[in-house]
C-alpha cells in the first residue's frame, strides 16, 4: 500500500510546495495537499493564541488534513540561507501542532537548517527519504529531479505607459492566499493596476538594493520583501506606489514595514500599510484600496 | 560625547558606571512614566513589541536632555531584538534629532571593541577597572534583590526588606571601587539577615520565566514581584541581568552546562531554539515542575514571537508535569486591576491545589 503524506497550503507550501510534493511523489508516496484556504480553515485556525493569521491558517488547514493522512509533512525550516531565519514561528511549529493536537500522524518534521552549511539540505532529503523506506541515492535523485520542475523566476512586466504600476510587497503565502489577502491582487488588477510582487524581483536584484541597508536583515522573507520594496522605488522606472500587506502580529513585519514605509517616504513615492486579520471586513478594504488607488492617478494626473 | 541608553531594571546604575569610568559623561533617561511610554507609542510601528516602543520614549528623552550618543544593543535573530537598532534610528533621524548610535553586538569581542571606541582617554587598565566595578555592582544588585523576594512573603512587618533594599542600591550606585562596593553590599545582606520573619510561614513558590524585559522591569511588569511577594510568594525570577552576563558574555562553564541541562528538559516540547529565552520558558517550566513549585507565571511583551510560540506548548507541559501556569502578555494597555485580578485568581487556585494536596 502506497504512503499517504499530507501537505498543508499554508506558509512556506506557497514558496517550496511545489517542489515538496514532487520530491514526496518521486519517493512513491501519494500526497494529499489541502485545498484553497475558506472560512472553516479559519475557524479550524482559532486553536492557537496570539499567533498571526498565516500560522492560525497553517493550523487549520493540519486541522482538515490530519485524519486522512499516514504522516503529515510539516519540515521544521530554520534557516533557508547563510546568517538568516525564517520567523519564530515557523521554526517552532511543529512542536506547536503536536501540543495542540492529539492523535496526530507522526510528523515528518527534519530540521532544515542553512543558516551555518548547507550539508543540511542533503541530510533532511536522505533522512526523509529514509523514513520512506528509499536509500540516499534515490532520496537525492528524487529531489534533483523535483528541482527541475520549480517555478522559474519571473522577470517584471512592463505596463502599458500611462498606467499604474503598484509594488504589493507581503509574504507570499498572505499575498498568494486570496483567503488572507482578500484576492488583493485580482481587485487591483480590476481597477487597471499592474501589480508586481517581490516573488517577480530576482534574489540578485533584490539583493543589491538590499545592500542599501544599515545592517543585513537577517529574516529571510523579510530580507527579500524589503529588497524587492527597495529595487521598485530606487530603479530608473519607479513603481507609483508601494502596498505592504501584513497580518495584525506579525513580528518581522512591524519592523520591515516601518523600514519600507521610511524609505518610501523619502523617495516621496506614497506607501500604504494593510493589516489584515480573521476579522477584517471586506468592504472597509475595498475602500481603503480604491482611497489608495486614486490617490495615485490624481497625482500622476497633476 | 553624552551617552545614553535604553533603561531596563537597574541596568542603569551598572552602566552609568561603566561609561563615566570610561571618562564620558553620561545622560541617563528619566525614569519610565507615563510620557516615555506615549512617546514610544506615538513613534513606534503599532505593533512592535513593547520593549521596542519603551527604548524609543528612553531614547527621545535622553536626546531631548542632551545626550548625543546612544548606546544599545544588536543581534543577530530571529527575535526582533537585534534589528531594533536599525529601525529606531531611521525614526529619531526623521524627528529631526541628531545623534550617533553605537550599536553593541552581544559577543565580548565586539563589546570590548566598541568600549574602545566610547573610552576618552582612558588606559587598557583603567577600561577594566570601570567594566569589573561595573560588573560587581550588578551581582551586587542580582544577589540583594533575590533575597528579597525571599524574605518578602514572611517579613512582620511588611516593607522592612524593600527598605534595605532601596537604600542598599543608592549606596550601591554611589560606590566608586570595588571595596565600598563590597562593604555596601555585604552591610545591605545582613541588614536583610536580621529583619524579623514570621514562624511557621510557608509560603507558595512561584517561578517566573519569560521574556528577560518584562520580568526585570517593574514598571512595565506592574511591580509583579513586590505584588507577588505581598500576595504571601515567594517568588524565583528565573533571570537575572547577572545570569545573561555569565551566559551570553562569558560563557561560563557552569552556565553552559545548566543551558544544555535545560535544552534537554525543553526538547521533547520545543525541539528547537526559537529566539529569545522561548526554550528557556519551557525548560524552567518543566524542571520547576519535577521540583513541586506551586507555580508558574510566563511573562512576555504582546506580540514577543519566541514567548508566543512557547505559550503555545505550555499547556501541554503544565499538564504533563502537573504545574500550573499563567501566561501573562504585557502591552501598553495592561491595566494594574486587569493584572491583580489575574493574580489573586491564580493565587486563590495555587492555595486550592495546595489543600487538595494535603489531604489526598
Ligand atoms: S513572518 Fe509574520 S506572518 Fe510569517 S509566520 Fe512569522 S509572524 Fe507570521
Amino acid at each position: 500500500m502506497t504512503i499517504r503524506i499530507g501537505l498543508p497550503r499554508g506558509l512556506l507550501y506557497y514558496q517550496y510546495g511545489s517542489i515538496w510534493e514532487k520530491f514526496l511523489q518521486e519517493l512513491g508516496a501519494e500526497v494529499v495537499v489541502t485545498g484553497d484556504t475558506s472560512k472553516a480553515t479559519l475557524n479550524c485556525g482559532s486553536g492557537l493564541d496570539e499567533v498571526c493569521l498565516p500560522a492560525k491558517v497553517y493550523f487549520g488547514h493540519i486541522n482538515d488534513l490530519y485524519k486522512q493522512v499516514d504522516y503529515l509533512f510539516t519540515p521544521r525550516i530554520i534557516s533557508v540561507a547563510a546568517g538568516q531565519y525564517t520567523c519564530p514561528k515557523i521554526i517552532g511549529m511543529p512542536d506547536m501542532l503536536r501540543s495542540n493536537i492529539d492523535n496526530l500522524p507522526p510528523l515528518i518534521d527534519v530540521n532544515l537548517n542553512l543558516r551555518q552549511n548547507s550539508r543540511s539540505l542533503y541530510q533532511a532529503i536522505i533522512t526523509v527519504g529514509h523514513m520512506l523506506g528509499k536509500n540516499a541515492i534515490s532520496s537525492l535523485y528524487a529531489w534533483y529531479h523535483a528541482w527541475q520542475y520549480r517555478r522559474m523566476d519571473q522577470a517584471i512586466r512592463y505596463s502599458k505607459p500611462n498606467g499604474q504600476r503598484i509594488g504589493l510587497i507581503g509574504h507570499p503565502y498572505i499575498i498568494y492566499d486570496r483567503q488572507i489577502s482578500m484576492n488583493i491582487i485580482d481587485k487591483l488588477n480590476h481597477f487597471g493596476i499592474d501589480v508586481i510582487t517581490p516573488e517577480m524581483i530576482s534574489n540578485r536584484q533584490a539583493a543589491i538594493a538590499a545592500k542599501t541597508l544599515g545592517k543585513k536583515i537577517f529574516w529571510s522573507n523579510g530580507d527579500h520583501m524589503a529588497g524587492a520594496a527597495l529595487a521598485l522605488i530606487q530603479s530608473g522606472q519607479p513603481v507609483d506606489g508601494l502596498i505592504f500587506i501584513t497580518s495584525f502580529t506579525c513580528g518581522p513585519d512591524a519592523l520591515i514595514g516601518e523600514l519600507v514605509s521610511q524609505r518610501a517616504q523619502a523617495l516621496n513615492i506614497p506607501c500604504m500599510l494593510l493589516t489584515v486579520d480573521e476579522h477584517t471586513a471586506e468592504a472597509g478594504f475595498v475602500t481603503r484600496l480604491e482611497a489608495f488607488t486614486d490617490m495615485l492617478i490624481r497625482r500622476k494626473q497633476s | 560625547m553624552i551617552v545614553t541608553f535604553p533603561h531596563m531594571g537597574d541596568m542603569s546604575i551598572a552602566l552609568k558606571e561603566l561609561f563615566t569610568g570610561l571618562g564620558r559623561q553620561v545622560v541617563l533617561p528619566p525614569p519610565i512614566s507615563k510620557r516615555t511610554l506615549e512617546l514610544g507609542i506615538k513613534y513606534s510601528p503599532e505593533t512592535a513589541c513593547l520593549p521596542f516602543k519603551i527604548n524609543l520614549g528612553n531614547f527621545i528623552e535622553a536626546l531631548e536632555q542632551g545626550a548625543n550618543t546612544i548606546v544599545t544593543c544588536g543581534g543577530v535573530g530571529p527575535c526582533r531584538l537585534g534589528y531594533y537598532a536599525e529601525i529606531q534610528q531611521g525614526i529619531l533621524k526623521n524627528l529631526g534629532f541628531n545623534f550617533d548610535m553605537i550599536v553593541v553586538e552581544p559577543d565580548i569581542v565586539d563589546i570590548i571593541k566598541q568600549l574602545h571606541r566610547v573610552a576618552f582617554k582612558r588606559n587598557f587598565w583603567e577600561v577594566y577597572l570601570a567594566f569589573r566595578l561595573a560588573l560587581a555592582k550588578i551581582h551586587a544588585m542580582d544577589s540583594i534583590q533575590r533575597k528579597v523576594n525571599m524574605i518578602r512573603p514572611r517579613e512582620v512587618s511588611v516593607g522592612e526588606s524593600d527598605f534595605i533594599w532601596r537604600q542598599t542600591v543608592d549606596v550601591i550606585d554611589a560606590a566608586e571601587n570595588l571595596s565600598t562596593l563590597r562593604t555596601a553590599w555585604h552591610k545591605g545582606e545582613s541588614e536583610l539577615d536580621e529583619v524579623k520573619l514570621k514562624s511557621g510561614t510557608r509560603p507558595l513558590r512561584i517561578g517566573v520565566v519569560g521574556e528577560i524585559y518584562v520580568m526585570l522591569e517593574s514598571s512595565i511588569n506592574q511591580n509583579l514581584d513586590w505584588r507577588l511577594g505581598n500576595m504571601g510568594v515567594e517568588v524565583y525570577k528565573t533571570m537575572y541581568l547577572s545570569d545573561y552576563i555569565n551566559g551570553h558574555l562569558f560563557r561560563k562553564r557552569e552556565y553552559l552546562k545548566k543551558f544544555k541541562y535545560l535544552a534537554d528538559l525543553a526538547q521533547p516540547y520545543l525541539g528547537h531554539y526559537v529566539g529569545g529565552h522561548g526554550i528557556k520558558s519551557i525548560a524552567h517550566t518543566v524542571n520547576m515542575g519535577q521540583e513541586k513549585y506551586d507555580g508558574i507565571i510566563h511573562v512576555f511583551p504582546f506580540t514577543c514571537m519566541p514567548e508566543i510560540v512557547a505559550k503555545n506548548i505550555l499547556p501541554k507541559v503544565s499538564n504533563d508535569v502537573d504545574i500550573p501556569v499563567l501566561s501573562l502578555a504585557f502591552d501598553e494597555q495592561s491595566g494594574e486591576a486587569g493584572i491583580v485580578t489575574r493574580l489573586e485568581a491564580f493565587i486563590d487556585l495555587l492555595r486550592y491545589r495546595r489543600v487538595k494536596h494535603h489531604l489526598a
